[in-house]
């Protein structure tokens, strides 16, 4: 899962990024809002964090010409302004949902994982559910009937992204969109590697591989 | 006193009546002079007639009988004379039994004499000299008929000038009216200020009225503008003082800290204190009330919006209904009703299980607002407890209470009441009077 953060902010956005990486996200950070619109209709984000006050383009006048051109990635308000009339403005303006400054770190967490699943069109349950398998966001690990299996940062970030897309080829490409952000080197190599080892923890049967189109997570 | 119209309508009334009498006064007096001198004129031609009929007769001086007019021969005719020689008197037989007040000056007696028969006279005295006597004329006129066509004139006029005076009044009244118009135009827009049903006066035609107008209307906008800068002053003081905070958070959950629980919690305990208090003092602080005419809440604009956003916050199969009759506009600051309403329906929606209803209605001079839900409720004996508990901030249970503290606020600041009750729903109904009429 990619997160684009956008907060003029220097220190909220080193703790922000921090907490975020720690729960197997990969993140940008802009901090202009000119950047920001562009980098952030251009980038396969599957989730943005937008503060409002924001030098060069306020984040709700981002976020009318994002929502103005089609651009469907879920964005999360962060708001030192707590008024509903403010609240009403975000939501109207196209935001999925709003946060006011200041939070509790699990309450974002929350937050984005209730978002990013009901992108995927899932309920909202404390786990995601796939596969035959349970994620754990909170601890980072998966359950597989009854048997804790304990996950490496990068095969938790791997297997969230594949157990949202249950059932859909993902490609190699995608992948590397998704689970790396801006500044690192793409290789492919790793991807297959990390599946490998998903493979080896979780059964030979759960990830299927389509040849030249990408990996598919079998539907239970 | 105290319409223009009435002070226009007493003064002019009085200044027509006074000048219409002295008007009236003075030519009468002009006329009365001009009549007096014309019958001077008329006596002394008289008495000059009178002094040609003297002649020489055989008794020495005498009256020619032949010279003299038919009035002073038929009694009480209205023209008199009386000829005084040194010796004797003549007077005229239409004296009859009268006797002629003689003069002591020559030329018309100032005022009038009274004659016979309630007659009063002209008098007028000549003084001749002729067959080496000395002789006073004195001719006489009723002067009575010009007097009573005088007194009918008088009264002519005073009903012909108080129809005038009518008129007048009237059609002042008319013109004062049209001329008002204009301010009537501006009272009703006051009133319609007042009501929060528009947010600046109409420019008047008149010229007199456009500085008043101009002023209310920078007053206007001078409050708008201060509201709207303190509001943003205050959003940028919020903003300040909670993304530090938010980082502070973050810090706060570091697992560095976990070693020392104890310090991690009080730091956790303290952040959150300081956040609420920031909160509620900011919400306070922003408040408008009842500052700027023009600010309302339109219920068909906003509850749809609000409502909208709750579910999207909540994301639950909620079913959130709102009822207020159409066209229906609370009359406070848009941003402190959606502030209230969101507050309370935010909880109403934490604590439902599917159904949360919003109902506005006026009853009796006051908008009530009642929010219900299907939730568990609050039971009778804690419901007290709850809505006093945001009062005193120093006394408020961490975490609770912070959104009603608000709407505690807000229901005062605009002098309404509220009041928790159960709902026909089963959960718990929030009661809200709020006054229509401002005071």
């Amino acid at each position: 899962m990619r997160i684009l953060i956008v907060e003029d902010n220097v220190a909220l956005a080193d703790e922000l990024t921090a907490d975020l990486k720690r729960a197997g996200y990969a993140v940008d950070w802009l901090a202009d809002g000119r950047d920001a619109l562009i980098q952030g209709a251009v980038e396969p984000y599957d989730l943005i964090l937008l503060d409002v006050g924001l030098p060069g383009k306020s984040g709700l006048e981002i976020l009318r010409e994002w929502r103005a051109t089609q651009m469907h990635c879920p964005v999360l308000i962060l708001t030192a302004r707590d008024h509903w009339a403010e609240r009403i403005e975000g939501l109207k303006a196209g935001a999925d949902d709003y946060l006011t400054k200041p939070f509790h770190p699990e309450e974002l967490q929350l937050r984005i994982q209730a978002l990013l699943r009901r992108v995927h069109g899932r309920v909202n349950q404390p786990q995601i559910h796939a596969g035959g398998l349970q994620l754990d966001e909170a601890r980072q690990c998966v359950v597989n009937d009854s048997e804790h299996i304990e996950l490496t940062a990068a095969e938790f970030s791997l297997l969230r992204y594949l157990m949202l897309h249950e059932g859909k080829i993902i490609s190699k490409t995608q992948l590397n969109d998704h689970l790396y952000n801006g500044e690192t080197e793409r290789d492919s190599n790793v991807i297959e590697v990390h599946i490998n080892h998903l493979r080896r923890k979780l059964g030979k049967d759960l990830i299927e591989t389509k040849r030249g189109q990408g990996y598919r997570l079998q539907k239970n | 006193m105290n319409s223009i119209q009435q002070r226009l309508g007493i003064g002019l009334v009085g200044l027509l009546i006074i000048t219409g009498l002295v008007l009236a006064q003075i030519s009468f007096w002009l006329l009365d002079q001009g009549l007096r001198r014309y019958w001077q004129t008329h006596l002394h031609h008289e008495a000059e007639t009178l002094l040609a009929a003297l002649v020489r007769g055989a008794n020495g001086v005498e009256l020619d009988q032949q010279r003299l007019s038919a009035s002073y021969k038929r009694p009480y005719s209205g023209a008199y004379f009386v000829v005084v020689f040194p010796e004797q008197q003549w007077r005229s037989r239409s004296s009859w039994d009268y006797h002629l007040p003689l003069p002591k000056t020559r030329g018309l007696h100032a005022g009038l004499v009274d004659g016979p028969e309630a007659e009063e006279l002209l008098v007028y005295r000549a003084d001749f000299r002729r067959y080496g006597n000395n002789i006073q004329i004195i001719t006489a006129q009723d002067y009575t008929p010009i007097l009573q066509s005088f007194h009918r004139w008088q009264w002519i006029s005073a009903g012909i000038g108080m129809i005038a005076l009518i008129l007048l009044v009237l059609v002042q009244r008319y013109l004062v009216q049209r001329a008002l118009l204009p301010l009537e135009k501006v009272r009703v827009q006051i009133a319609q200020l007042q009501q929060g049903q528009r947010s600046l006066l109409d420019q008047p035609t008149l010229d007199e009225l456009k500085p008043l107008v101009e002023q209310i209307n920078h007053l206007l906008h001078h409050t708008e503008d201060t509201l709207s800068r303190s509001r943003n002053a205050l959003g940028n003081l919020g903003h300040a003082l909670k993304t530090p905070l938010a980082i502070l958070f973050s810090l706060a959950n570091r697992h560095e800290l976990n070693a020392h629980p104890e310090l991690r919690d009080q730091f956790r305990q303290q952040l959150q204190s300081m956040q609420e208090r920031i909160s509620r003092e900011l919400g306070r602080a922003r408040l408008a009330g009842e500052v700027l005419p023009g600010a309302y809440f339109d219920c068909a604009k906003e509850l749809p919006d609000l409502c909208s956003t709750l579910q999207q916050i909540h994301q639950r199969n909620l079913q959130l209904e709102w009822r207020a009759e159409p066209g229906m506009r609370l009359p406070w600051d848009r941003e402190d009703i959606l502030e209230l309403l969101g507050n309370l329906l935010d909880n109403a929606c934490k604590w439902a299980h599917q159904k949360v209803a919003i109902n506005i209605v006026l009853e009796h001079a006051h908008y009530v607002i009642t929010i219900d839900d299907d939730g568990p409720g609050i039971a009778p004996e804690l419901r007290e407890q709850v809505l006093t508990r945001g009062a005193r901030l120093d006394e408020q249970i961490q975490g609770h209470g912070l959104g009603l503290g608000i709407v505690r606020d807000i229901v005062e600041h605009c002098r309404g009441k509220l009041a928790l009750e159960t709902s026909p729903l089963g959960g718990l109904r929030a009661l809200i009077l709020l006054p229509a009429i401002r005071t």
